[in-house]
């Protein structure tokens, strides 16, 4: 009897081993077809970015480096000039060499004016190690503190 | 419309025969294609959605032009010839596997009028053919002078002795109470009563496991056993070669498919739809479950294999078997 048996639980294991797959077939599948669809980054913090301010319509940078002395991995390199007539430094170069960022989000928190923040890009490649390090400054163009167009 | 085509051709010269058969070669020829296409396209969609994935999704409306792509591919890939190759036996290989499941498929009744070839012992002949195939596989694995390859071939000869016998078994059930070996007249012996599949639940079961075994699909794939045995007897070819080898083995799914169709599910007998039609639904169903296996059941050991076929399905048919001796001799 005992080999009716073990063919009986053998056929039964079987049909519900194709039970389990049967039903993953009919399951929505979980790939996201990745150039043609996008993931929901919202909750991503991708390397940071200068935030632009509506008031202003630029970013709020002061060149203080507040960032610059807090980050752990060194990567941020800010130079600053004073506007004339103004008490507010401008920052003239906001460089994030992303090769030895961690992410850690420090430089974050610590900023005087609320003006970094982590960006939403996620997929970012390059070929060189000097590609690596981010202008933040580029997507403003000319400053209008510095063009005395604010003040 | 085919008739004007076959005129066409005999009188290009070919004479009546001639035309017929070239006529039937390429119409078998060029469905088989089809087939081939669409069945490796099922088999990727059905393995991906098994595992939630989605499959081949660029080439064409839901990546079904994904396999003609690579059918391009491998036509314009170079032929190798590895240098310690048995030359003739190797080139020879891939055109005999793939001969017999040609003929096979010119066995299956499509439907109550039209066979491409009708023989009073169709079933015979067709299971004697599908014997070839291993041969070829065996010539593909012995000439290519690899140790993994012959390993291959080995392994599918001693499957296919095993697995041909419960097949012949179950078949053989089925004849009995068909009283003919001819598939025409299995068809019809169901039309007039049910599918042998109710008659003959033990001999379907059988069967369905002994043409798994057959194509060397999964959970019997062990002839080439990616993990053991790098790609098994076809571990040598390349290109086009390679894809005869992949042609066989889908075509043979089919064509078994259909034949277990023919056996056991009534053929092209069904309701509303034309016969052609209600056949290939019923083999498609009959390979579906063939993928659908081969994603959810491990590999079996070779000697597990072997145990499984001579300990256990043949006794259980020859049982079956005389059961239904009794059964139709007691029934006169």
């Amino acid at each position: 009897m005992t080999i009716v048996r073990r063919v009986w639980v053998g056929a039964k294991s079987l049909l519900i081993g194709l039970g389990v797959t049967g039903r993953h077939f009919f399951r929505k599948p979980v790939t996201l077809q990745y150039p043609h669809e996008k993931p929901d980054v919202s909750h991503w913090g991708g390397p940071i970015e200068l935030k632009t301010f509506p008031e202003t319509g630029t970013h709020d940078c002061i060149a203080c480096n507040a960032c610059t002395r807090i980050c752990p991995s060194e990567c941020i390199d800010i130079e600053g000039k004073r506007p004339e007539g103004s008490k507010k430094m401008r920052a003239t170069k906001f460089a994030l060499d992303f090769s030895t960022c961690s992410l850690c989000g420090l430089c974050v928190d610590v900023c005087p004016t609320d003006t970094l923040q982590y960006s939403q890009r996620y997929d970012e490649s390059m070929y060189t190690r000097p590609a690596t390090v981010n202008d933040l400054l580029k997507p403003f163009g000319e400053d209008p503190y510095l063009t005395g167009k604010l003040t | 419309m085919l008739g004007g085509a076959r005129d066409w051709l005999a009188g290009l010269g070919l004479g009546e025969f001639g035309a017929t058969v070239v006529l039937g070669v390429a119409l078998i020829m060029g469905f088989l294609t089809f087939n081939v296409l669409f069945l490796i396209w099922l088999e990727r969609k059905v393995s991906a959605h098994i595992q939630r994935r989605l499959g081949p999704m660029e080439v064409g409306p839901h990546g079904s032009l994904q396999t003609v792509a690579d059918m391009v591919k491998l036509l314009g890939k170079q032929i190798l010839t590895p240098v310690a190759t048995d030359k003739f036996v190797y080139i020879l290989a891939p055109v005999l596997v793939f001969v017999p499941t040609l003929c096979l498929a010119s066995l299956i009744p499509i439907s109550g009028a039209e066979a491409f070839a009708e023989l009073p012992y169709g079933l015979v002949v067709l299971i004697a053919l599908s014997g070839i195939s291993v041969l070829a596989i065996f010539m593909a694995g012995w000439a290519s002078n690899n140790k993994y390859a012959v390993l291959g071939g080995m392994r599918s000869v001693s499957q296919v002795i095993a697995y041909e016998i419960p097949i012949l078994l179950a078949a053989l059930s089925v004849v009995m109470i068909a009283q003919s070996m001819n598939l025409r007249e299995i068809v019809m012996a169901q039309a007039r009563g049910v599918p042998f599949i109710l008659l003959q639940p033990v001999a379907g079961v059988l069967f369905f496991i002994g043409i798994t075994a057959e194509t060397n699909r999964a959970p019997f794939d062990i002839p080439e056993a990616e993990s053991e045995l790098v790609g098994g007897f076809h571990t040598e070819y390349s290109g086009m070669r390679f894809a005869m080898f992949f042609f066989a083995e889908y075509t043979n799914m089919l064509v078994l498919g259909a034949l277990g169709a023919t056996l056991f599910l009534g053929g092209w007998l069904g309701p509303w739809l034309p016969g052609p039609v209600w056949l290939l639904l019923k083999a498609y169903a009959v390979v579906f479950v063939m993928i659908w296996m081969r994603w959810t059941f491990p590999r079996l050991r070779f000697d597990q294999l072997m145990s499984f076929a001579w300990k256990l399905l043949i006794p259980v048919a020859l049982v079956n078997l005389v059961i239904t001796a009794f059964a139709v001799g007691g029934g006169r």
